[in-house]
């Protein structure tokens, strides 16, 4: 079987799950870079790897497959060595974390993905800002908060469902809180300081993962100081953002 | 071990997913009824099984499981007996079903579930019609649907990912689109019509799980009268009558 290949682009949080694994996991792995902000997730090449054109997607022998989720899941099997923490062999804790990831999909992300968009990244998506849909969008980021510091970080554990050490579950889901960095400073520290267990779990995951989680995120603190040094010129100005930021559709 | 107990409402798809699959691998198990017309969903007794207060739910012995796509995971990993098709134990096709499951949560049921609720069931829930959102909905109702005909239909099987035989992800998938069943005759086959491979799909996981499928469904297709009786009587000028249909938030 070839080398596998993961198609990704860093700026994607589930592109960043996806590779932080694989690097913790000592996967030998060659990464694909397919950049959104310049439509090569449109390509008719890389539409031949995924047919829905998102990132990330893997190939690996003749399988192809798309889904974070799906692919973390799918290398924590194929490949040995792994430590067992990732994806619980035992079906009870299996089975929770497959909970958590499924539920993962409609509240966090959508919370999350949504109001970065629509209060900081839509003008270097080439869109504008839309504060009824960032209204929104900020209520299911809260109560997924609220449901992540009140139920999934129940326990003294540290990690998901009481882990005690991380799961795909919490790489998947920290990766993706990751993207509210981009947000500025005071909002970000509005929505995310009244959930003390969920601040410690980001530090937890980070510090679990590291060097890895730190490098693999290193292109979203320069986005973020991108739209801090425009927010700031903003202010001074009064002058609108350009459109100049590479902008990332799937961010 | 005692029976498996299922907290469901029939007239969410997820707990008609996981109750078909239960009968048609004859697994013993206790169907509680969670009515979520009553609200019962959120008594301390229910919330006590689940605290996001949704259903369907599992208890096996000790263990509490929600998340439906979790828990059919679950059921065709712990019992035994269940042919290997439902969830293959092949890494590639395990993956790849893993993958459209995965898809599901923010594509197919994120315009399904709002569509159907905008378009016919806020009123009978005592809700207003919100043609925006409904609007909102039914992009990517279709755009979901395009992609099952022309990615995840594609090849010659009568399943998804080209399967023989139907997977966990088809029983899911298939549940949430019957749903549509409540829209009325034009607005169905507006949306569904120019998709004839999703059709004829529906048509095979029906028969390959008859008569469950249809049993299980049954409380759609009154609750489709009702829908129909109330609007025939709106267009004769009767009063709108306070509704004591059956219908559930979770749809």
């Amino acid at each position: 079987m070839g080398k596998l290949k993961v198609y990704a682009d860093r700026m994607s949080q589930p592109s960043r799950a996806v590779i932080i694994f694989c690097r913790i996991s000592g996967i030998d792995f060659e990464e694909i870079k397919v950049d959104i902000s310049k439509g090569q997730h449109l390509s008719p090449d890389f539409t031949e790897v995924n047919p829905l054109q998102k990132v990330p997607a893997i190939v690996h022998g003749s399988l192809k497959l798309s889904e974070s989720h799906a692919i973390l899941v799918y290398l924590a099997s194929a490949f040995t060595g792994i430590a067992d923490h990732w994806y619980p062999t035992e079906l009870s804790r299996r089975s929770k974390i497959n909970s958590v990831m499924d539920w993962h999909h409609s509240n966090l992300r959508n919370g999350a993905v949504n109001y970065a968009i629509n209060t900081t990244l839509a003008p270097a998506l080439g869109r504008q800002l839309n504060p009824k849909a960032a209204s929104e969008a900020e209520k299911v980021l809260l109560s997924s908060l609220k449901t992540l510091e009140d139920i999934w970080l129940d326990g003294d554990g540290g990690f998901l469902c009481n882990g005690i050490q991380p799961s795909l579950a919490d790489l998947s889901m920290v990766c993706e809180l990751m993207q509210l960095e981009v947000l500025d400073e005071r909002d970000r520290n509005r929505i995310l300081s009244p959930y003390k267990k969920v601040l410690q779990w980001i530090e937890n995951t980070r510090t679990a993962t590291n060097p890895h989680f730190e490098e693999v995120h290193n292109i979203l603190y320069k986005a973020k100081k991108k739209f801090e040094q425009q927010r700031a010129r903003t202010a001074e100005t009064g002058t609108s953002p350009s459109n100049k930021t590479g902008g990332y559709s799937k961010i | 071990m005692l029976k498996v107990k299922v907290y469901a409402d029939r007239m969410s798809q997820p707990s008609r997913a996981v109750l078909i699959f239960c009968k048609v691998n004859g697994i013993e198990f206790d169907e509680i009824k969670v009515e979520i017309s009553k609200r019962q969903q959120l008594s301390p007794e229910f919330a006590d099984i689940n605290p996001f207060k949704k259903l369907p739910a599992i208890v096996d012995g000790r263990f509490k499981l929600f998340e439906s796509h979790a828990i059919l995971i679950y059921l065709a990993s712990a019992f035994p007996g269940i042919p290997d098709h439902w969830y293959p134990a092949d890494l590639s096709r395990r993956a790849r079903v893993h993958s459209v499951l995965d898809w599901h949560h923010l594509n197919l049921r994120h315009g399904a579930a709002p569509f159907v609720l905008h378009t016919v069931l806020a009123p009978v829930l005592g809700l207003p019609l919100n043609p925006q959102a409904a609007a909102e909905a039914e992009k990517i109702l279709i755009s979901s649907l395009s992609k099952l005909e022309n990615i995840w239909l594609k090849g010659n099987g009568r399943y998804l990912l080209g399967g023989l035989r139907p997977s966990i992800a088809d029983l899911s998938l298939v549940c949430e689109i019957m749903q549509l069943e409540l829209l009325d005759e034009k607005d169905q086959e507006r949306i569904l019509g120019p998709h004839k491979k999703v059709q004829q799909w529906i048509e095979s996981t029906r028969d390959a799980t008859r008569p469950h499928f249809d049993e299980v469904h049954k409380v759609l297709y009154k609750v489709k009268e009702i829908i129909r009786a109330k609007k025939s009587n709106q267009g004769d000028g009767v009063m709108q009558s306070r509704t004591k249909t059956p219908l559930a938030s979770k749809m």
